[in-house]
């Protein structure tokens, strides 16, 4: 089971110091742009004259493309031979090859599909590789956002790489005791309780030591906490962040009234 | 009792500190099984689980964030179906509320009912970003589907209805398993144990 728990890369650039609030904000207007704006090379532009300058601004250059090519390339190349061939409403056929015919409509909108989808995915990825979770974390509680909620985001992930060895050594554990983990299905259906058993009530028992420790530590308290972190802000961002929720407003306002 | 000191109730400690837990194990029991090859998902039975032991505003909450961290760590592509998980968990609590939690054959019933509202919602996020066509397998019965003259959002909503039951009977018959072999004693520390 893979292992790495944060995507984040730690390198200092201008990019991975913009507070985490503006990265979100570029990120989720790209992706609303990419989807809703106008023209069919929009969300290629976008990738390429938006998100790739940015990633090397932020020193994050080769990992940026490596990942999203690793993440899209499959679901893309399945996109454009499934909807190449099967694009209902396809009449232009480019070739035709035993029973198959490849039509320019499905190639067209697989490729609309997949530019978008690349952009979606690399806006996350930006935000990703260059904000670590507690950062951004810290910085949305100081807005606002329930601590309870930043709470379970950081422990979960802390969480899931102690559940992750404990699965992997019950597996081991199973194996070693002659348990089967391949061949026919009915034997790996029989394999999931061994595994998933110990695993699930191991967890669940220290819920209730957590709780006590937490309502210890007045946790549930209402007073507003100090904070160890300070995540730097500014007034340029403030400007920059209400630009991109103006232009992805106008943007979807043009796709919902065509001039 | 009022809707906010209801949430406010379904929001204990036990639960803040339970939803972690759960998210873990939608992640790490997904992993296994697709390691174990196995023809389902059953990523959200952890959801199921807050839903019914928190009710349905706390099992919502768990879906969300678990796409959420799905998304943060393994794979974006989990980040925009995050409606789905959130229906996931709200449909298990309101099911639990309902009595339908008690014995397995009520369990059962849940499960089709958290499938139906699962597949409506994952077709029309499939329609919308993907145009009918995704990653997974059920994708050639769709694509089948959609060359034999069917319109995009028939063809996904009928493989949807085919494939979602299965996986979300079994999630919902694993997670009340797992209350059942819980002790009395550590589900009466939950907001909603009377209605495992």
């Amino acid at each position: 089971m893979p292992d790495n728990l944060s995507l984040y890369i730690e390198r200092d650039s201008p990019l991975q110091r913009l507070n985490p609030l503006t990265k979100l904000a570029i990120s989720f207007s790209l992706i609303l742009i990419g989807f809703l704006g106008p023209g069919y090379w929009l969300a290629t532009l976008l990738f390429i004259c938006v998100l790739v300058p940015l990633s090397i601004w932020g020193k994050i250059g080769p990992e940026f493309l490596q990942r999203t090519v690793r993440l899209i390339l499959p679901l893309a190349l399945f996109l454009f031979v499934m909807q190449s061939l099967f694009y209902p409403g396809g009449r232009t056929v480019l070739w035709r090859f035993w029973i198959f015919s490849v039509k320019l409509e499905g190639v067209q909108f697989a490729y609309l599909t997949a530019t978008r989808l690349m952009n979606m995915v690399g806006a996350f990825l930006l935000l990703l590789l260059s904000t670590h979770p507690s950062t951004l974390m810290t910085d949305l509680t100081r807005r606002g956002v329930s601590p309870s909620l930043t709470y379970i985001l950081v422990s979960t992930l802390q969480i899931i790489p102690q559940m992750r060895n404990k699965a992997n050594t019950i597996i081991d554990a199973q194996r070693s005791r002659g348990l089967e983990t391949q061949g026919s299905v009915r034997a790996r259906i029989g394999a999931l309780l061994p595994l998933v058993g110990p695993l699930v009530f191991g967890s669940l028992v220290d819920v209730e030591e957590r709780a006590i420790a937490l309502e210890a530590r007045a946790f549930k308290a209402k007073r507003v906490k100090t904070s160890l972190i300070h995540v730097p802000d500014s007034v340029r961002q403030r400007q920059v962040r209400i630009g991109l929720v103006v232009l992805t407003l106008v943007m979807i306002g043009i796709r919902l009234w065509p001039l | 009792m009022s809707f906010s000191e209801r949430l406010k109730a379904d929001f204990s400690t036990m639960t803040l500190v339970l939803i972690p837990v759960a998210i873990a194990i939608n992640i790490v029991i997904g992993q296994i099984v697709s390691l174990l090859k196995l023809p389902v998902y059953l990523d959200s039975i952890g959801t199921v689980l807050v839903g019914v032991l928190a009710g349905p505003w706390a099992g919502a909450l768990t879906g969300v964030l678990s796409n959420t961290i799905w998304g943060l760590t393994i794979d974006p592509n989990a980040l925009p179906w995050f409606p789905v998980a959130l229906f996931i968990g709200l449909v298990a609590g309101l099911c639990a509320n309902a009595g339908l939690f008690k014995t397995w054959w009520k369990v059962v019933i849940s499960g089709l009912l958290i499938a139906i509202v699962a597949a409506i919602v994952s077709s029309f996020i499939n329609v919308a970003l993907y145009g009918g066509i995704t990653a997974s397998g059920s994708s050639f019965l769709t694509a089948y589907l959609m060359a034999s003259g069917r319109g995009v959002i028939e063809s996904v909503l009928a493989t949807s209805f085919i494939f979602e039951p299965i996986d979300k009977v079994a999630t919902a018959l694993l997670a009340w398993f797992i209350i059942k072999g819980l002790s009395k004693r550590y589900v009466s520390r939950f907001p909603r144990a009377e209605n495992a």
